[in-house]
C-alpha cells in the first residue's frame, strides 16, 4: 500500500511504512496548488548570503547561488544514514513543500518523490547538523543528488532549482522528524513487547494479582497505567500463577503498570509532538494569502526545539522500561527469588552456566540506555557569527533515541527469553516444592511463549548463546511480541 | 620498500602502546617469549595437579560466579570450560572494527603470557597465530559489563578458537566466514580446551583495554594536532604570544599546560603575525587561555596513557595462579598448598575510569577548537579576516557551515559524556554485585575521540584557509616555524584551499591526514603527551 502525502497531517505509522520501502504518492490536488514564488527584495539567497556573511556579502549572478548555496551547505560528517530513514526524510521535506507555503513548483516535489525510486538513494552523513536552521547539511547532501549538481542521475527528472527552491529543499528539520517518526513506531513496538515479556514474567513467577485490579490505577488516574493493567489483565486471563493473596512482589513486578504506563503517556504526547511536526511546515520564509497577493513572511518554523525537547523525552521513556525489565531478567535468574526455579534457569547449574550471561548482557543494555537517555537539547552553541545563537540539537536526541531503541530493544527480547525459559521449567514441574506435576500457564502466555519458542529452542544443556539472542531481538523488532503491525523494524 | 617488522615478543612486561597499535591495524606480527613460556608451564602444570587433589580451586574444581558452590567432577572440567565460553557468548549488536579485535587478542595474548593464570602456552600461541594469519573473529559491540571482564566478547574469540565453538563467525582476508572454516583456511588448530582454559580466554576486560589503548594512542595524536591547530589559528587572528611565555607557566606549573605553552612557541617561532597588533592587550580565552585548558586535557591523557600502559601488561584473571607466591603475610592463615589466589583483577574500573576521564578532557579539546573555529569565521571577531572566511568574488559560504558542524559535534560529545563507569548494576545472582561499565566507556570515548578529531581537523582547515587569506595581503610576511611548513602540507593535501568542492569532502581529507600523522612530519620537537618540559622552557 502507497503512502499519500497531502501537505497535511502525516502519521508516524506512514512515515515508519516509508522507511521500509512503502510506495509514495503525492495528493495530485496538493501539487495542484503548489506555485513557485520568489519573496521580494532581490534573491532570497543574496539575503541568505547576506546573512550567513554579513554586509561583507556582495550581490552575485543570482544563476550562481542555489549551485554554490548547495555546495556549501554539504558539510555532513560520519557515518552515512540508513537507506530506510533517509527515504523517511525525502518523504518528510516533501510533505513540508506539499503544503504550498514555500514558494516551490511541483517539480520539486516530483523530483524528490523520483529521489525514491532511485536503485541507490544518496549517501547522507549522520552528523554535522544542530537542528537549527533545520537540518541544512544532511538536506544538502539529498539536495545535491536531487539537482544534480555532480552531474545528471539517471531516474530524476531534469531539476534546475530557484534561489527559492535551494533554501526550501534545506531550510527544515525534516531530518530529525524522520528519525523521530520511525523512532516513535519503533518505540510503541519495543513498549508493546515489553508488556508481553512482563505478562511472561508475571506468570512464570507467580506474581500477586493486586498489580492486575484496575481500581489502584484508576484512583491513580495516570491513562497509561490503566492501559497497561487492562493489556496485562488481557495476557493473564485464566491465569492460576498470578493471584490475589499472595505477599507484596518486589517494584519491578508491583510498580510495572505504573513505570511502564507513564513510559506509555510520555510515548503519547512525543507521537503527538511528531505528527504535529510531520504534517506542518518547516521552512522560512513562508508565503501566505494576503489582502494584495502574496504575503511573504520570516519566522523561525527551521528550529527543531519541539522535537529535540521530544526525543530527550522519549529516551528517559526508553531507560525507564529497559531498567525495569532488565531488574526483572535479573530475578528471573536468582534461584532464590523466583519459588523454586534453578540458578540462572538451567537444571545441572555448576557445569551449565544457563542464563547467567545473558542478564550481563541486558545490564550493560540498560547502562547504556541510561547514557543515552542524558539529554542532546539541553546545549546550544552558538553558529553563525552569533545570528543563530541558540538551537536545538534535535537530530543528535533524535540519533541517540533510535541507538537507545537497539539497546531496549534486546533487553526486552532478553526477558522474553528467560521469561519463556522459566515457563518451560514451570511446565516440567519446577515449582517451590521442588519438581512435582506441571504448573497451568495462562493461555495467552502459553501464546506468547509459543512465540518465542517458534525461533528459539528450549535451553536443557550449554549452547551458544548469541544466536539465540540475536533470533529473540529479531521477534521484539519484527513485532513477533504483541504489536500486530506487519511493517519491519 | 621497508623491511617487515619484527614480532612482537610477549611476555606480560614490555608491551606498549605503539606495540598494540602496530599489531591491531598494521598487522605486526606476535610471538610469545621463550621466557614467558616457561612461566606459563609452572603455572599450568599446578593447576593439572590441582585439579587431582581434593580442594576447591574456582572454575577448575567449581561453577562459575554464584555458581562457585557447586562442585565439578573431574571428567567434567573440559566441558566445563567449553560451556563456558558458549554460555558466555552473548554479546549483541553491530560487529566491532577488526582492529578493536585484535588487540583485544593481543592483550589477552599477553595477559596469560605473565604465566598466572594456569594455562598452557598452546593458547597463546593459536592467539599468535590467529593475528598473524589476519584472522579476526567477529565480536558484537554490546553487552559486556566490564566486569568480571568482557566476558561475551573473549567468550565470542573463544568460540572461533575452541575446538567444538559452533555458531563462531571471523573476518579472514575480508571475507567472513564460519569460525571453524576460517580457522583451517588459515591453518591454525582449533584447541581442545582443558580445565581453566575457558576462565582464562574470558576472565579479564580485555576488549575495555584494547579500545582504550587505541584511544590512548589516537588521543595524544589529537593533542598535538590541536596544538598545531591552536597556534595556526592565533596566527591567523594576529594573536599575543605573552599568554605562552614560560614565565607565566612557571607560576602555575602543570607539566601539561607548560608542555602547551612551549609547544605553542616552537610552533609560532618566528611568525611575523602574531603580536602584531599593538593596542590588543589580550586575547579571547580561546586563544590565550589555550595552555591552560589544552594542558589540562594533556594531563587527563596522560594519566589515562599511564593507566592503560599498566593495564597492557598485567594479568587480569581470576583465578590467579602463583606457584612461586611466598608465604601469606604475617598475622594471615598460612595455606602453603593452595597457590590458587581468588582475586578482583578481572574488574575493568581502573580503564573505565580513565576512559571517562579521557573522554571528558578530549571532548573540552574539541570544545575549545570550535570556539577559536567560530572567531576565525565571525567577521567582528577575526581581525578583519572575511566572514565565513568567504571569497567576497565567489558565490561561496566559504567554512560558514563546517563551523556549524564542529558545533554539532562539540554538542554530541556533551550528550555523550555522561560517565558510563560510575554506573553499575548488580549481576550473577548479587555475587557480581559492582560492575565496571568500563567497555561502555571505552567505546564512548572512542566515539568522542571521532568527533573530536573531526572538528580539529574542520579548525585546522578554518585556520589554513586564514592564514592563506593573510598572506594574500602580504606575501612576505613570514609564518612560524611550525605553523608555515603545516600551511604547506595542508595545501599539498587539499590541491589548493579553494576548490569547488562541498566542505565535507575537505573535512574528509584534512581528518585523514590527522590520521596518517603527516601534519607533524617535518615541524620543530613538540613536546609529546606526557612529558614534561625542562626548566625554563
Amino acid at each position: 500500500m502507497s503512502v499519500l502525502l497531502t501537505g497535511g497531517p502525516v502519521q508516524v505509522r506512514d512515515l515508519h511504512r516509508v522507511a521500509a520501502g512503502a510506495p509514495v504518492r503525492a495528493c495530485p490536488h496538493a501539487l495542484s496548488r503548489m506555485v513557485g514564488a520568489e519573496p521580494p527584495g532581490g534573491s532570497v539567497l543574496a539575503r541568505k548570503r547576506a546573512w550567513l556573511l554579513g554586509q561583507h556579502a556582495m550581490d552575485l549572478p543570482d544563476e550562481d547561488l542555489p549551485r554554490a548555496f548547495l555546495i556549501d551547505h554539504a558539510a555532513g560528517v560520519g557515518e552515512p544514514f540508513d537507506p530506510g530513514l533517509v527515504r523517511a526524510m525525502i518523504a518528510a521535506r516533501a510533505n513540508t513543500l506539499l503544503a504550498g507555503r514555500s514558494g516551490c513548483r511541483p517539480v520539486v516535489v516530483e523530483a524528490l518523490l523520483a529521489m525514491l525510486d532511485l536503485p541507490e538513494l544518496p549517501a547522507v552523513p549522520s552528523q554535522g547538523s544542530v537542528g537549527a536552521a533545520g537540518d541544512l547539511a544532511p538536506m544538502a547532501h539529498i539536495a545535491r543528488v536531487l539537482c544534480q549538481i555532480d552531474g545528471p542521475v539517471p531516474g530524476l527528472p531534469p531539476f534546475s532549482p530557484s534561489p527559492k527552491e535551494a533554501l526550501a529543499l534545506i531550510n527544515g528539520v525534516s531530518v530529525t522528524a524522520a528519525l523521530a517518526a520511525v523512532a516513535v513506531r519503533r518505540a510503541e513496538r519495543v513498549a508493546d513487547a515489553a508488556v508481553c515479556a512482563l505478562a511472561m514474567t508475571l506468570e512464570a513467577l507467580g506474581a500477586d494479582a493486586g498489580l492486575l485490579d484496575p481500581r489502584p490505577l484508576v484512583a491513580r488516574g495516570h491513562v497509561g497505567g490503566v492501559q497497561v493493567g487492562a493489556r496485562l489483565q488481557a495476557l493473564l486471563a485464566g491465569s492460576r500463577q498470578v493471584r490475589a493473596g499472595r505477599p507484596p512482589d518486589a517494584f519491578s513486578l508491583r510498580c510495572a503498570p505504573q513505570v511502564l504506563g507513564a513510559a506509555l503517556d510520555a510515548l503519547g504526547h512525543v507521537r503527538g509532538v511528531v505528527e504535529a511536526e510531520l504534517g506542518g511546515v518547516s521552512d522560512n520564509p513562508l508565503v501566505f494569502e494576503g489582502p494584495d497577493g502574496d504575503d511573504w513572511v520570516e519566522s523561525g518554523n527551521f528550529h527543531g526545539a519541539a522535537l529535540g525537547l521530544a526525543m530527550d523525552h522519549l529516551k528517559i521513556a526508553l531507560a525507564h522500561i529497559a531498567t525495569a525489565s532488565e531488574r526483572r531478567t535479573f530475578r528471573l535468574t536468582c534461584g532464590e527469588l523466583t519459588g523454586g526455579l534453578p540458578s540462572f534457569l538451567v537444571p545441572g547449574t555448576g557445569l551449565n552456566s544457563g542464563f547467567m550471561i545473558a542478564q550481563y548482557t541486558a545490564a550493560s543494555l540498560a547502562s547504556e540506555v541510561k547514557g543515552l537517555a542524558h539529554p542532546a537539547s539541553v546545549d546550544s552553541i552558538p553558529t553563525v557569527q552569533h545570528h543563530e545563537d541558540h538551537v536545538s540539537m534535535g537530530p543528535i536526541a533524535a540519533r541517540m533515541a533510535l541507538e537507545a531503541l537497539e539497546c531496549v530493544a534486546d533487553i526486552v527480547a532478553i526477558e522474553a527469553l528467560l521469561a519463556a525459559q522459566a515457563l518451560d521449567l514451570r511446565l516440567a514441574g519446577h515449582g517451590p516444592d521442588g519438581v512435582g506435576a506441571p504448573v497451568p500457564i495462562a493461555p495467552e502466555v502459553l501464546r506468547l511463549r509459543a512465540a518465542v519458542r517458534a525461533v528459539v529452542p528450549a535451553w536443557w544443556d550449554d549452547g551458544v548463546m548469541h544466536p539465540c539472542l540475536k533470533a529473540a531481538g529479531a521477534l521484539v523488532r519484527a513485532g513477533g511480541l504483541g504489536d500486530a503491525d506487519p511493517t519491519p523494524w | 620498500m621497508t623491511a617487515p617488522l619484527p614480532p612482537v615478543l610477549l611476555d606480560g612486561a614490555s608491551l606498549d602502546l605503539h606495540a598494540v597499535v602496530q599489531v591491531a591495524r598494521l598487522g605486526r606480527p606476535v610471538a610469545l617469549s621463550p621466557a614467558a613460556r616457561d612461566a606459563m608451564g609452572r603455572s599450568a602444570a599446578w593447576v593439572d595437579a590441582a585439579g587431582r587433589g581434593g580442594a576447591p580451586v574456582y572454575g577448575v574444581t567449581t561453577g562459575f560466579g554464584s555458581l562457585a558452590r557447586v562442585t565439578i567432577a573431574p571428567e567434567d572440567r573440559a566441558r566445563l570450560s567449553l560451556n563456558l565460553v558458549r554460555s558466555h557468548a552473548a554479546g549483541v549488536g553491530p560487529a566491532c572494527p577488526v582492529p578493536w579485535v585484535r588487540a583485544m587478542m593481543l592483550l589477552r595474548a599477553n595477559a596469560l603470557a605473565k604465566g598466572a593464570s594456569g594455562c598452557r602456552p598452546l593458547l597463546v600461541d593459536t592467539l599468535c597465530q590467529m593475528l598473524n594469519a589476519g584472522l579476526t573473529p567477529v565480536v558484537p559491540e554490546r553487552g559486556s559489563c566490564g566486569s568480571s571482564g568482557d566476558l561475551a566478547p573473549l567468550a565470542h574469540l573463544a568460540l572461533v578458537l575452541a575446538d567444538g565453538g559452533t555458531h563462531s563467525r571471523a573476518h579472514l582476508e575480508g571475507v567472513e566466514l564460519d569460525g571453524a572454516e576460517a580457522m583451517a583456511r588459515a591453518g591454525v588448530p582449533r584447541v581442545q580446551l582443558q580445565a581453566k582454559d575457558g576462565l582464562a580466554l574470558t576472565n579479564g576486560a580485555q576488549l575495555t583495554a584494547g579500545i582504550a589503548a587505541l584511544v590512548c594512542h589516537d588521543a595524544r595524536r589529537l593533542v598535538l594536532h590541536a596544538e598545531l591547530a591552536a597556534a595556526m589559528s592565533i596566527e591567523a587572528l594576529r594573536g599575543a604570544t605573552r599568554a605562552f611565555h614560560p614565565a607565566v607557566h612557571a607560576l602555575r606549573p602543570y607539566a601539561g599546560a607548560r608542555a602547551t605553552a612551549a609547544n605553542l612557541r616552537r610552533l609560532l617561532r618566528g611568525s611575523a603575525l602574531v603580536d602584531s597588533v599593538p593596542e590588543k592587550v589580550q586575547d579571547a580565552y580561546s586563544l590565550r587561555c589555550t595552555p591552560s585548558v589544552l594542558g589540562a586535557c594533556r594531563d587527563h591523557v596522560a594519566f589515562a596513557v599511564a593507566q592503560v600502559q599498566i593495564e597492557l601488561n598485567s594479568a587480569t584473571d581470576n583465578p590467579l595462579i602463583l606457584p612461586d607466591a611466598g608465604p601469606a603475610p604475617e598475622g594471615f592463615a598460612q595455606d602453603p598448598l593452595n597457590h590458587a589466589f581468588s582475586a578482583g583483577l578481572f574488574h575493568g574500573e581502573p580503564v573505565g575510569l580513565s576512559m571517562d576521564a579521557l573522554k571528558t578532557a578530549v571532548a573540552e579539546i574539541a570544545s575549545l577548537s570550535e570556539r577559536r573555529l567560530y572567531r576565525l569565521t565571525t567577521g567582528s571577531l577575526s581581525q578583519r579576516l572575511p566572514p565565513g572566511l568567504s571569497r567576497q568574488d565567489r558565490p561561496r559560504l566559504g567554512l560558514m557551515l563546517p563551523q556549524t558542524t564542529a558545533a554539532a559535534l562539540v554538542s554530541e560529545n556533551k550528550a555523550l559524556g555522561w560517565p558510563a563507569s560510575m554506573d553499575s548494576i548488580p549481576t550473577c545472582e548479587d555475587q557480581e554485585d559492582h560492575v565496571a561499565m568500563s567497555t561502555t566507556a571505552a567505546r564512548r570515548a572512542a566515539r568522542v575521540l571521532s568527533n573530536s578529531q573531526k572538528v580539529v581537523a574542520i579548525e585546522l582547515l578554518g585556520a589554513a584557509h586564514a592564514l592563506a587569506m593573510r598572506l594574500e595581503s602580504d606575501p612576505a610576511a613570514p609564518l612560524g616555524a611550525g605553523t608555515g611548513p603545516a600551511l604547506e602540507r595542508l595545501r599539498a593535501r587539499l590541491g589548493g584551499l579553494d576548490p569547488a568542492r562541498p566542505p565535507a569532502e575537505s573535512i574528509a581529507l584534512v581528518d585523514a591526514l590527522i590520521e596518517e600523522g603527516d601534519l607533524l612530519m617535518g615541524l620543530p620537537a613538540l613536546f609529546p603527551v606526557g612529558a614534561t618540559p625542562p626548566e625554563g622552557e
